[in-house]
């Protein structure tokens, strides 16, 4: 239960704070939109929306493809630019990419002109604590290399890895920089069951570890309940939040559980009979 | 079971060669075309080691290795920079492509005299000729290596806090590496074309050198043997020394799977 509500891993209030009395908001997202333009006709991604979300929470994108789930993790990665509206985080507005807000990707997208061990350091190289300090970067990159249990291999090369293995040192190559929110863009539709059950409870320990912001995007309902402290319900055309849903479950969760099934039902009902439909 | 193939295989290829000299034999024992056109395998074989112990074959073998060897050197660095640029930058790429590509159309050759007037029967004319031959295959290469690079590279590159200026060195080049090595490949070839097109006019040793040595002195033994020669190592170069890096780093890059 102690998991349920992490209190051990929420993050320190400035002392100050007095207008927000639980915890600081790490990204605000005002009436955001993003609009596609292509020669013939123009395509809305995103419907405008907004959203809060706070330091420590793993919020999870849900919806079919074309729901503009993706599209809304790509605007606060900053690699899109929303159409309408306003991305802060941290209180500053997003221009563009940077290791502050770390994407992983569907694909592994590990360097193969360089060793495992160097794919981990290669977040470090442009952060000021770490630059040109090649032990330093060594050291850290190692001791993300043990926690996700690969530190054997750290000479290996990318093509020399397997699926699996790829897809950790990856989850470790996005967390050595020490990002203060995890964007993970649906990394394991490409692996079997048994890595996948692997990699989530990976990724429940590091949050747990950590405290660690995390955002992440599916259309598996039992993976969005297995995960999430609250899932974003997205529909299609325009693409739009429908509804919120907390998952009020002790961690580390086992995807396979019951009672996570049972939300993964709650999950897909809720694309499937929007209330204003009914 | 896989070196039974392998073992096959280098057996039906050596038949092949065997089967070759054989016809090159019995269609000078004919005796169709006159002897002093048409050597047989075995003058050739012959004159190349008179060549050899004259003293002739081995010096001229390195004077056309290191004469390449430099020029490809400097035609790559040309030929890196130019692509990189055309790479990155789409407007430069629009106007140096439809010229490399019209260069490219040139034979490498039809640089010959054009360096016999700017650079006399200087040695510089050899490097001249040899980088023209070469450098748009490799700018070429290397921009549209640079242009296929898969996007995720680049996405990741970027969430993972690479400054643009960063960009070129850290992920660019080394994605493109691939498609840059096919493109040095392809530019030493060219490269050592239109070198030995040079030195058939230019020089005083070289392989070029003897083949032309051979004309004018009507030895149709020595010509063919130098041309024997020159394709053994062109052969060499491409197949064993290119080959195999690229080769290597296709696997590395996960291109190509190991022994397939």
């Amino acid at each position: 239960m102690e998991f349920g509500n992490r209190t051990k891993t929420q993050a320190p209030l400035p002392q100050n704070a007095s207008a927000e009395p639980s915890r600081a908001k790490l990204l605000q997202l005002t009436n955001v939109s993003k609009t596609f333009q292509s020669a013939t006709q123009a395509v809305e991604a995103l419907a405008p929306s907004n959203l809060e979300i706070e330091e420590g929470e793993f919020v999870v994108f849900f919806g079919p493809s074309g729901c503009g789930k993706s599209t809304l993790l790509d605007i606060i990665a900053g690699f899109e630019t929303p159409t309408t509206g306003e991305v802060l985080f941290e209180g500053s507005p997003v221009t563009m990419p940077g290791s502050d807000r770390l994407m992983m990707f569907q694909e592994h997208t590990l360097f193969p002109w360089l060793n495992v061990v160097r794919n981990v350091m290669y977040g470090l190289k442009h952060k000021r604590e770490f630059r040109f300090r090649l032990r330093k970067q060594r050291e850290t990159a190692r001791s993300w290399l043990k926690m996700i249990g690969l530190e054997e291999f750290e000479k290996s090369l990318v093509h020399e890895l397997s699926g699996g293995m790829k897809q950790r040192v990856a989850l470790a190559r996005a967390l050595a920089p020490d990002p203060k929110v995890l964007l993970v863009d649906e990394p394991f539709p490409a692996l079997d069951a048994l890595v996948r059950t692997k990699l989530y409870a990976d990724l429940q320990d590091i949050l747990v570890r950590t405290g660690k912001t995390i955002i992440s995007v599916t259309h598996d309902p039992r993976e969005a309940a297995c995960l999430a402290d609250r899932v974003l319900v997205f529909t299609p055309r325009p693409g739009r939040v429908q509804k919120e849903i907390r998952v009020d479950l002790p961690r580390p969760r086992d995807i396979n559980d019951q009672e996570v099934g049972e939300y993964a039902g709650r999950i897909m009902e809720e694309l499937e009979n929007p209330p204003d439909e009914k | 079971m896989k070196s039974e193939q392998a073992n096959k295989a280098t057996m039906v290829v050596a038949l092949f060669y065997v089967l070759i000299f054989a016809l090159w034999q019995t269609l000078f024992s004919v005796g169709l075309i006159p002897e002093y056109l048409f050597p047989s395998p075995v003058q050739v074989t012959k004159r190349l080691w008179e060549l050899g112990a004259d003293g002739y074959l081995l010096p001229s073998v390195e004077a056309t290795l290191v004469r390449m060897g430099k020029g490809f050197i400097l035609a790559a660095a040309i030929g890196l920079s130019i692509g990189l640029v055309m790479g990155v930058s789409p407007i430069t790429n629009l106007c140096f492509k439809s010229l490399f590509l019209g260069l490219q159309t040139l034979p490498t050759a039809a640089w010959v005299p054009i360096s016999l007037l700017i650079y006399g029967l200087s040695e510089r004319g050899i490097y001249f000729v040899i980088i023209m031959s070469s450098v748009p295959a490799m700018a070429l290469a290397t921009s549209s290596g640079i242009l296929q690079i898969p996007p995720f590279y680049l996405r990741a590159a970027k969430t993972l806090g690479t400054p643009w200026y960063a960009m070129p060195a850290r992920v660019i080049l080394p994605a493109a590496l691939p498609a840059i090595v096919t493109g040095l490949k392809l530019g030493w070839t060219l490269g050592w074309h239109g070198g030995v097109s040079a030195e058939l006019i230019k020089s005083t040793i070289g392989l070029g050198f003897l083949l032309y040595m051979g004309r004018e002195l009507n030895d149709a033994a020595q010509v063919m043997g130098i041309m024997v020669v020159t394709i053994l190592f062109g052969l060499l170069l491409d197949r064993f020394f290119f080959g195999i890096i690229e080769q290597r780093i296709r696997i590395r890059w996960g291109l190509e799977k190991r022994g397939g």
